[in-house]
């Protein structure tokens, strides 16, 4: 019932994002010259990865606190999936904004507050995803990757409101007051993306921390099987 | 002969010097191909390296199957 209901979220995602590259390229205007033209089209995957990478955070942050309160596997495994994904949302976010930028401002990067705090999360998340792949599986590694999680978490809501604190280049059209879209297709379309991208974030890390909570048994399993003498390593 | 100017040597550019506020020269078009193929293919990547993470655990399952003697037909 759960795998069924998975590849219904699957072919549901699959679709949204049919429909959404479809509605970005034929039915969304793009914008004023000044914001990049037809550039301007890269806000409606660049936010929604942002997004995505948020949601990621915050999962990671939970699991990471909730481990460092009472571990377990699976409060691991979601911390280790959480982490995976923001880094590839984080990622998708800083390739896609330099590109929209160098039309809009004339630059790829300026370390305007915004994008220098995105680029510290992600260097936090990078951080922990080595740190997993690279340390093993140890107490004290899981331990210290949960306290990265916590303090990565805790930096986003810098980037959220590093705007409107700090000023710089980063444009503030989506805000808690509707919003700078003045069509109704570029509302529908970020609308969508939003939609869409939430939906992929959550099918990556329920796949993420069934992968890494599997991994995770099978080490104890390996580990159990070899001291019983069943395994040659 | 359309779309060809002949120059006399003298007219020719002999240095090139670099222009500040010139005209704009990025593709706005190219630049958002681009933003939206690389997105993509960040994606893809990490598809397939948790499908590729997936393989090397399913073959150590076999492998701890067959150690055990419980491997199924």
């Amino acid at each position: 019932m759960r795998d069924r209901a998975f590849e219904v979220l699957l072919a549901v995602t699959a679709a949204l994002f049919f429909y959404l590259i479809a509605h970005v390229f034929l039915a969304t205007p793009p914008a004023q010259l000044a914001a990049g033209g037809i550039a301007q089209k890269i806000l409606y995957f660049h936010a929604p990865a942002g997004y995505a990478m948020y949601l990621s955070g915050v999962a990671c942050g939970i699991a990471s606190a909730l481990y460092l309160f009472r571990p377990s596997d699976r409060r691991d495994a979601w911390a280790r999936a959480g982490a995976e994904c923001a880094v590839a949302f984080g990622l998708m976010m800083l390739v896609s904004g330099p590109l929209w930028g160098k039309k809009a401002w004339g630059v790829y990067w300026t370390w305007d507050p915004r994008l220098t705090t995105t680029l510290l999360s992600v260097l936090v998340y990078v951080a922990i995803v080595v740190l997993r792949a690279f340390s093993g599986g140890g107490d004290a590694e899981r331990r210290f990757a949960a306290a990265l999680g916590v303090l990565g978490t805790v930096n986003l809501p810098i980037i959220h409101y590093s705007v409107r604190l700090w000023g710089g280049n980063h444009p503030t059209v989506i805000t808690g007051q509707g919003g700078g879209l003045k069509h109704p297709a570029m509302v529908q379309s970020l609308v969508l993306g939003f939609v869409a991208m939430t939906l992929l974030a959550a099918i990556l890390l329920i796949l993420r921390s069934r992968v890494a909570l599997a991994s995770t048994r099978l080490v104890r399993l390996e580990e159990a099987a070899a001291a019983r003498g069943a395994l040659d390593t | 002969m359309q779309g060809t100017e002949t120059t006399t040597p003298s007219e020719r550019s002999t240095e090139f010097v670099p222009v500040e506020g010139g005209p704009e020269t990025t593709s706005a078009e190219a630049l958002l191909v681009a933003a939206y193929l690389l997105m993509w293919a960040i994606l893809l990547t990490f598809v397939l390296l948790s499908w590729l993470r997936q393989k090397r655990l399913d073959r150590r399952v076999a492998e701890l199957e067959r150690a055990l003697g419980t491997a199924r037909p």
